[in-house]
């Protein structure tokens, strides 16, 4: 009797697995398929439309070569920059901010947290033709456009500590406590114990914030003001699909999507690692 | 006061007449401009400025930054910030409100204006116009649109009827790409069964418009949208489709390229087709527009004019004949217009035929074209009756009547 | 509503607990502004104290203070530098000389226009040697209200520094009148890596979010009583100025709206149903398919996990910029998907992904579902992984299914540990500008509407249709900033309501 429930449940469970297994596949291939067909169009030298097949009819390099002969290296290069000092300055900003307010108790605590909740709730939309302004007069807007946003994607990156925060709040405190008691000041038990335990959290914070600026696209386009040395690869590459030009540059757009998401993918699969445990650990304590 | 301003304007002519050779000298030296031009035309353009800086007399050098773009991007670029906006600049003219509005075009002088009125098409000095004063350059004329078809699917003979096109479509599952839902194309049908739209301001900021298109010959209007729209075959777009499902699409000069390589063998190229309401033939209208090139208000008099220099170099003859060898762009100047490459153009043909149906299109301030639109997504929602075709009318001449900066008169 | 005590509601269920919070908020709310009105008389009334004690001590800080004390008023920090506190005086004496530099040289000209916004547009003048027409630019309305609140922020900086010197003059004053000595520089050093870090720390992401967050949203805020738009531009073409309440009058009336057609209120409330639904489905859709996709994926028995997750994880770190428009293109009327089931003889005519506004709300939807799914699995599969697993066995002995687990040990534990998760990701998706703005562009427009700034579509959210307001012809800025302020209304609303019933957001302490 035991023994057939036993079998039953094992039968059951192999169905469900192969359900399960279906099930997978097809979310799969659903999730992957867009990319698939952008690489596939990326090879495609026949027309540079859009056309109602996938496989290109005849295989090869034209569009990258088109892609090389364009704006596009200058755009990427931009991207590139903006990136990596976003990567760099958001880090030290945002651990700054969510450490102090994950671990010292001060009297302005509370009503700052407050006060950058509230103001999280402004669309941030609404103030892009104010910033444009703003760096138009320090002169970091066109051809300048990218300290100009490094400037603004650093600026205001202190108002998302919330990841950072969650992921200090679960560190023990006692582990400070031990070390204040061994005469340690307050920075010196920053450097010597927290950010050695931090090392999921930091690179998690590095990542997003180095994969933002490659999607910038409605501010960016303010800043840059129609000045192609000043666009990142999104401003660039949505001017390839506007009405004009979308006839002759579609599939080069869509070989600079693959350019511009290949090193990023890799990157991201690198580190997938410690992105999971910065989101697990720190995204879900709000 | 006016008798003052006369005499001024007198004195200021002979005055200008009479330093015009200092005037001249006045205007050499290096100036640094930036210029917007479609992507396309950016090498072109920097080869032209070249040719301007070595062939003028006046001993201009103009060190240009020719950035690429869009007519479109130019004019919202400008909506957020003139200071940084280029200097010389292509847009399209149903822009030109706009840019005057946002105070991003300077008025033409004397001399200029007449450069304008002298030398270019009606329709496009038209839409250099708004009051009494010019405030661009015309570039081209052919911003308007006529037929492209495939000649697999749509026989020779059939070219001219909207029905037989649409039945020809339908029994080949091909599409019919007509962007009805932009003023800009559906007001054409309007135009087809002899309604007009008449635009007159004094400000440009206030505008009269005259129009009957909820009218009789509105109403015919209405059904002949329907019949497209209401068909399976028909998409909302001006693209090139031909790769993507579509047997006919009615766009302009600017896919001519595109589509004579979509195409091959089969292209086919004509004006727009007629159609039949109540046994009565009507030939599909058409708005034609132009490309304009404006100036940017300088604070410096002496760039300005150098700057004026320039444009009127770009739109000369033979720049603009230069650009129809190059990419097919209709010209507006006319003896441009008569030159053997414009004659011999397939698209500019089909442009010339339809012109006999278009109407140039004047200073048309930007909620018009939001609220006309809707005209053809009522249509399209409705079922058709003449009750529910009224309906749509009646909105538009509601929506219109209550916008502000528009009057309507009947 | 029925009141019930702490011993009464412990016996509740959850969703009677649930509802009955809920019901306890919305009757507090009149309560809660009733009692602000009826105090606001004590507000005030502590104000006024706190003030006059404030500046009695100033004054009496004057009376009785030394003349190092006395200097101090008119030169800041002289009282340190004079006590040997170099450092401090130093910093105190360097802004005070910034300030009144600033001041002098545009502060005061910035606050003195402040109230006019600018008094002189540009003229065009007729050149008649040259022939041409030349434009003299004059004030900037925009730079006027831009310094002008700058200024202001200056200003509140300057009173509360100088409030601050005045204090330590006195303080100073107190500890060496009882014998013991002054913090020296070296102390003052020392004390910023240590207790007060947390000062050193903030200072430079706090300065960010001020000039870069608040000064933008003060200013944003003052243009909603502006009537800055694309023709009056401040500079090149009209100067703005103040128009009072006017903005909020035309968003907020019932009657049709400029260029006719239905009322921006009846535009608004449209979009903003329409936010909201898209909200809640976008959360939920998301929230729950992603689980499900992470409870398969963690199943026991199922192989090759890392690689599911890695498939889909791939598509968080290509740029939404790249995957959406691409997949807007296959879905559009002669995409890809069309004209391949058109080829399959599956559809005889293409499907109006975009054109009917039923088919595009879902579509959009749908596709959202295809963006956001891989983040949920991940943060849900860290989740799920930290369930004790004695629970579950527990129950399989009591003899729960699959399911009953699920709805009694899974789902209860989940809610519970991404409750704020859920809220800020269902405001993070009313303002989703990226999957609204990539995928459709707000499309197909919505006729009734077209009255309204900016031509609305069906898809339109607040945030796209703030941005279309923006960055159409009229460049309505005024009208930009009163829906963008309606958004916040909502948003803070909607959180405040969540926040008073959801059980896991208040305590963070609990987490620790």
């Amino acid at each position: 009797m035991n023994n057939k429930h036993h079998m039953g449940l094992r039968t059951l469970n192999r169905v469900s697995n192969t359900a399960i297994y279906i099930l997978l596949i097809i979310i799969s291939v659903v999730w992957l398929i867009p990319f698939i067909f952008i690489v596939l169009q990326s090879f495609r030298v026949e027309s540079t439309y859009q056309v109602g097949y996938v496989i290109p009819h005849q295989w090869g390099w034209q569009n990258y070569i088109n892609l090389w002969n364009s704006d596009f290296k200058r755009w990427y290069l931009n991207t590139f920059i903006i990136a990596l000092a976003a990567a760099v300055l958001v880090t030290v900003i945002q651990l700054c901010m969510s450490y102090t307010l994950s671990r010292f108790r001060f009297k302005l605590r509370g009503p700052l947290m407050r006060f950058m909740l509230i103001l999280g709730m402004f669309p941030g939309m609404l103030t892009m033709i104010i910033l444009y302004r703003v760096l138009s007069d320090l002169g970091l807007t066109q051809a300048n456009a990218v300290p100009g946003l490094i400037l603004v994607s650093v600026a205001s990156s202190g108002m998302g500590y919330y990841v950072s925060k969650g992921f200090f709040d679960t560190i023990p405190k006692s582990l400070d406590e031990a070390a204040r008691v061994d005469g340690a000041t307050r920075a010196q038990v920053l450097y010597k114990i927290i950010l050695p335990l931090s090392k999921p959290i930091v690179i998690y914070t590095i990542l997003t914030a180095f994969m933002g600026p490659w999607g910038d696209y409605v501010f960016a386009r303010y800043v840059a003001m129609g000045t192609s040395a000043g666009y990142n690869v999104a401003v660039g590459m949505y001017s390839w699909l506007t009405n004009d030009q979308i006839a002759r540059m579609y599939t080069t757009f869509c070989a600079g999507g693959v350019i511009v998401a290949v090193p990023v993918t890799i990157l991201f699969l690198c580190l997938q690692k410690y992105y999971v445990e910065g989101v697990t650990g720190g995204a879900v304590k709000g | 006061m006016k008798k003052i301003l006369s005499i001024v304007l007198a004195l200021a002519m002979v005055l200008s007449m009479g330093v015009f050779a200092s005037a001249a000298s006045e205007l050499a030296g290096e100036y640094d401009v930036t210029v917007w031009a479609p992507e396309a035309a950016v090498s072109l353009t920097e080869q032209q400025i070249a040719d301007f800086n070595a062939s003028n007399e006046l001993g201009i050098t103009i060190n240009a930054t020719v950035e690429p773009v869009s007519e479109a991007d130019a004019a919202s670029n400008m909506d957020t910030d003139v200071s940084a906006g280029a200097d010389l600049f292509f847009f399209a003219q149903d822009q030109l409100s706009r840019m005057i509005k946002d105070g991003a075009v300077t008025k033409l002088g004397q001399g200029a204006a007449a450069f304008v009125t002298e030398n270019n098409s009606a329709g496009s000095v038209l839409a250099a116009q708004s009051g009494e004063d010019y405030y661009a350059y015309p570039l081209t004329a052919d911003n308007g649109y006529f037929m492209y078809y495939d000649k697999s699917v749509i026989p020779e003979e059939d070219v001219d009827s909207l029905e037989a096109i649409i039945a020809d479509c339908e029994a080949a599952g091909k599409n019919f790409s007509y962007e009805l839902e932009n003023a800009w194309y559906n007001a054409g049908v309007f135009f087809g069964t002899g309604c007009h739209s008449d635009w007159s301001t004094e400000d440009n900021t206030n505008f009269t418009l005259d129009d009957d298109f909820n009218s009789e010959n509105g109403l015919i209007a209405a059904k002949g949208i329907y019949k497209l729209v209401s068909s399976p075959i028909y998409v909302n777009s001006s693209n090139a489709d031909f790769a993507s499902g579509s047997a006919v699409v009615v766009t302009g000069t600017w896919n001519y390229a595109t589509i004579l390589e979509q195409l091959g063998d089969n292209f086919g190229v004509a004006d727009l087709p007629s159609f039949e309401v109540d046994g009565q033939s009507y030939h599909l209208g058409s708005y034609n527009g132009c490309k304009l090139l404006g100036v940017k208000p300088q604070e410096d008099a002496v760039k300005g004019a150098a700057l004026n220099q320039l444009a009127q170099y770009l739109t000369g003859a033979e720049c603009q004949i230069a650009r129809t060898v190059e990419f097919g762009w209709g010209p507006s100047n006319n003896e441009a217009a008569a030159d053997e490459s414009v004659t011999s153009n397939p698209a500019l043909t089909a442009l010339a035929e339809q012109s006999a149906f278009s109407v140039p299109q004047p200073n048309i301030p930007g909620p018009w074209w939001d609220i006309a639109k809707v005209i053809t997504t009522d249509i399209k929602a409705s079922d058709g009756s003449d009750a529910a075709l009224q309906a749509a009318l009646q909105k538009y001449e509601d929506s219109v009547g209550a916008a502000s900066g528009i009057t309507l008169v009947k | 509503m029925k009141q019930y005590s702490d011993l009464e509601y412990l016996r509740l269920s959850k969703g009677q607990k649930f509802s009955y919070k809920l019901g306890s908020f919305f009757a507090a709310i009149p309560r809660g502004i009733g009692h602000f009105f009826a105090n606001i008389g004590k507000y005030i009334k502590n104000g006024v104290v706190g003030l006059g004690r404030e500046l009695g001590d100033i004054g009496s800080t004057f009376v009785h203070g030394d003349w190092k004390t006395k200097t101090s008023f008119v030169v800041m920090g002289f009282g340190n530098l004079a006590r040997g506190q170099i450092l401090r005086g130093l910093l105190f004496l360097l802004f005070e000389a910034v300030f009144i530099i600033y001041m002098i040289f545009g502060g005061a000209h910035w606050l003195s226009m402040l109230p006019s916004l600018g008094k002189v547009g540009p003229s065009s003048e007729y050149n008649a040697i040259l022939d041409t027409y030349t434009t003299v630019y004059n004030d900037n309305s925009f730079k006027i209200l831009l310094y002008g609140v700058l200024t202001f922020f200056f200003i509140i900086a300057f009173i509360y520094t100088w409030r601050v010197n005045v204090k330590q003059n006195k303080i100073a004053e107190q500890i060496l009148k009882s014998g013991k000595k002054l913090k020296a520089d070296k102390d003052d050093l020392r004390s910023m890596v240590d207790e007060n870090f947390h000062a050193t720390l903030l200072a430079l992401p706090m300065t960010g979010i001020l000039v870069f967050t608040v000064l933008p949203i003060v200013f944003m805020i003052l243009v909603a009583f502006t009537n800055y738009d694309g023709s009056h531009n401040g500079y090149t073409n009209n100067l703005f100025t103040w128009v009072g309440l006017d903005n909020f009058n035309t968003m907020l009336s019932w009657s049709g709206g400029a260029g006719g057609g239905q009322s921006y209120s009846a535009t608004f409330g449209e979009i903003l149903a329409w936010t909201l639904i898209w909200a809640f489905l976008a959360t939920f859709t998301n929230y729950f398919l992603g689980m499900g996709v992470a409870m398969m994926i963690n199943k026991k028995g199922i192989h090759l996990k890392k690689v599911w997750r890695t498939i889909l994880v791939m598509t968080i770190a290509i740029p939404q910029f790249i995957s959406l428009l691409y997949v807007s293109k296959m879905f559009a009327r002669n995409g890809l998907i069309n004209l391949s089931l058109m080829d399959l003889g599956w559809i005889k005519q293409p499907l109006p992904f975009w054109e009917d506004a039923t088919w595009a709300r879902v579509t959009v939807v749908l596709i959202n579902i295809w963006i956001g799914i891989p983040h949920l699995m991940l943060i849900t599969t860290g989740i799920l992984m930290n369930i004790p697993a004695d629970l579950y066995e527990s129950a399989r002995i009591d003899g729960a299914n699959a399911w009953q687990q699920y709805r009694k040990i899974t789902l209860p534990y989940m809610l519970f540990i991404t409750g704020p998760y859920l809220l800020t990701s269902f405001t993070g998706n009313m303002n989703n500008f990226n999957v609204i703005y990539l995928l459709t562009g707000g499309a197909p427009t919505n006729p009734a509407a077209s009255g309204a700034a900016g031509s609305v579509g069906y898809t339109d959210l607040l945030i796209t249709w703030l941005f279309k307001i923006t960055t159409g012809a009229d460049s309505q800025y005024y009208l930009a900033s009163v829906v963008g302020i309606m958004v916040f209304v909502v948003v803070a609303f909607i959180s405040l309501v969540v926040y008073n019933v959801l059980p896991s957001i208040k305590n963070e302490e609990d987490y620790q």
